[in-house]
């Protein structure tokens, strides 16, 4: 029995790492391709939960939900790069992360004002609510199908960065906004194009999350603040270096519940204050 | 409402002091007024008949010692590594606040017990009236004012302001930037105990809330709101804030929504904040031309 309650602890910490992951991982290109520490972030990604929660009251399918409220929120994110950060761009990062934050409040009462302030209920599809058996003790398959998305996330990803073209562009401009400029990429439309899809990726994980965690109006900070913890330690901008952190945060916060649930909290900030003070740039970033 | 404006001016002054002058973004600030208030509270609580001015400034000074500490680690980092070891450093306090119950009560809270205490010239002073308490905050807050405004004044501010111009080229001038940065962000810590500390004496009452991360946010809207860099703005801001959100959230419930645009409106247009919008330079120039040309009459 002692054995299995490891083990069930494990799985819950790779469960809550990869939604973490799925957050974080939009948040860091962002972050490493725009300089732009997106709190609005965690405002998209409680918009996917919503958004999803409507489309699945709506037309009844999961599946179709997890199409469609991440490209709407890909759609919102887009709008606001379009209309409202590319105007700050040029006073400089502090107001880019203050207006993203002014972003965040307004999505989060918007929120609020339509779908009120209490969780909402939200099932798994029918496919994947029951439970199976593992060492002797039962887990729901939802989790599992996190567990297997967010690998197909970060494969996806990874392929799309390392293999096409868009990817070589985008890492590029990760790495000199300006030289790519220079060499006649219309980097403000790639810009948009990231900014976007770090939103719809947000959205993503919003609708993964929805019946896992249930839509509640604070759910965006909740996450930011662990997302925040991520990307500091796997450094900004780097995929891997999310996806280790992801799951270092997971494992942290799932063990440190079940030995020492009084200092659960602050073992997480405790490894994301000793890596910014040890390594600043991160487990996997690259030199400033 | 006035007693609110009094120290939240003071807590988002200390806090301009990092961002308006140091262009040290902190997303943690809230920490220091926690620490205050804590510190407050717990000597109140727990040494009867402690003198309630040394409180104040002792709630000062362990705000001023985090920030020491935690300044000791964060001010090496710049821009969004900045504000983000602040903020994680603003949630470890949260987290003892909310677990060491023992000392803090964790969510409940402690009470803080309103004391009367005699001042030789000026009579008694008893806590529980409101007006007492409104002159007592409002003296120690302008006094404050009176020491931050000073500073910003002194070489030390103008230190300051060139580090936050371009800091290596202050570095190379000889500037020590980590040691000013250090000095500064311990001070705004200070002051920020201090505004804390006056909080848990108006509130009569500190629990957790008093170091959310909500706070830090509250504290920066209004920074933003009454415009960062110049020293009348923050208290400008925190007045409308306050005066604000009291307001509105009257007339709508959606106060929040109503706060959320009128931010995001002033970061695109007016980045200066509501100070920027009054046309003070020319004013200045208008009154300037005007002494000058009168100069050689007279």
């Amino acid at each position: 029995m002692e054995v299995s309650i490891y083990l069930i602890q494990a799985i819950h910490g790779l469960v809550y790492g990869m939604l973490l992951f799925l957050v974080a991982s939009g948040l860091t290109l962002v972050f490493g391709m725009m300089g732009v520490l997106n709190i609005a972030h965690g405002g998209f990604y409680m918009l996917g939960a919503y958004l999803g929660y409507s489309i699945v009251v709506w037309s009844g399918n999961f599946w179709f939900c997890l199409i469609l409220a991440p490209i709407g929120v890909g759609i919102a994110g887009a709008l606001v790069e379009r209309f409202l950060l590319r105007k700050v761009h040029i006073l400089g990062h502090a107001h880019e992360l203050l207006l993203t934050f002014g972003i965040y409040f307004i999505i989060g009462e918007m929120v609020k004002w339509f779908w009120g302030n209490y969780p909402l209920p939200f099932s798994p599809p029918t496919l994947l609510s029951g439970s199976s058996n593992i060492m002797g003790a039962t887990y729901p398959h939802y989790r599992l199908f996190i567990l297997c998305f967010g690998f197909v996330v970060l494969f996806l990803m990874a392929a799309l960065l390392m293999k096409t073209r868009i990817g070589i562009t985008v890492r590029a401009a990760v790495s000199d906004a300006e030289m790519v400029d220079i060499l006649g990429i219309d980097v403000p439309k790639v810009f948009l194009g990231v900014f976007s899809i770090g939103s719809a990726l947000a959205g993503l994980a919003g609708v993964i999350a929805a019946p896992f965690l249930s839509p509640y109006p604070g759910m965006g900070l909740d996450i930011m603040v662990d997302t925040f913890a991520v990307i500091v330690i796997g450094g900004f901008g780097s995929l891997l270096g999310a996806f280790v952190a992801s799951l270092m945060i997971g494992e942290l916060q799932s063990y440190g519940i079940l030995f020492i649930p009084r200092l659960a909290l602050v073992f997480e900030f405790l490894l994301m204050a000793i890596v910014l003070i040890s390594r600043p740039t991160g487990l996997f970033g690259e030199k400033q | 409402m006035l007693i609110e404006i009094a120290f939240f001016a003071l807590f988002a002054v200390s806090c301009n002091m990092l961002f308006g002058y140091g262009g040290l973004l902190s997303m943690g600030h809230a920490a220091y007024f926690g620490i205050g208030a804590y510190t407050l509270a717990l000597l109140l609580k727990n040494v009867i008949g402690f003198p309630l001015l040394l409180a104040v400034l002792l709630g000062g000074m362990a705000g001023g010692l985090g920030g020491l500490i935690v300044g000791y680690f964060c001010v090496r980092l710049k821009g969004g590594y900045f504000a983000l070891l602040t903020l994680a450093f603003c949630q470890f306090f949260f987290a003892i606040a909310l677990m060491w119950r023992s000392l803090t009560g964790g969510e409940d809270g402690i009470g803080v017990k309103k004391p009367v205490f005699y001042i030789p010239i000026l009579g008694s002073i008893n806590m529980r009236q409101t007006t007492d308490v409104y002159y007592f905050v409002t003296v120690i807050v302008i006094v404050c004012f009176f020491i931050i405004w000073y500073l910003t004044k002194t070489p030390f501010g103008n230190t300051i302001r060139a580090i936050k111009e371009n800091d290596e080229r202050a570095d190379f001038i000889g500037y020590n930037v980590f040691l000013s940065r250090l000095i500064l962000y311990t001070i705004s810590g200070f002051f920020a105990g201090i505004a804390g500390a006056l909080f848990a004496i108006f509130q009569g009452f500190v629990s957790t809330g008093t170091i959310d991360i909500s706070r830090s946010i509250e504290v920066l809207f209004m920074i933003i709101i009454g415009g960062t860099g110049s020293f009348f703005g923050p208290i400008l801001g925190s007045g409308v804030y306050v005066y604000f959100t009291d307001r509105i959230s009257r007339i709508t419930e959606r106060w929040e929504f109503v706060l959320g645009v009128l931010f995001v409106l002033i970061v695109l247009y007016a980045h200066k904040g509501l100070v920027g919008l009054f046309p003070w330079e020319k004013i200045k120039s208008f009154v300037l031309s005007r002494s000058k040309t009168r100069g050689p009459i007279s």
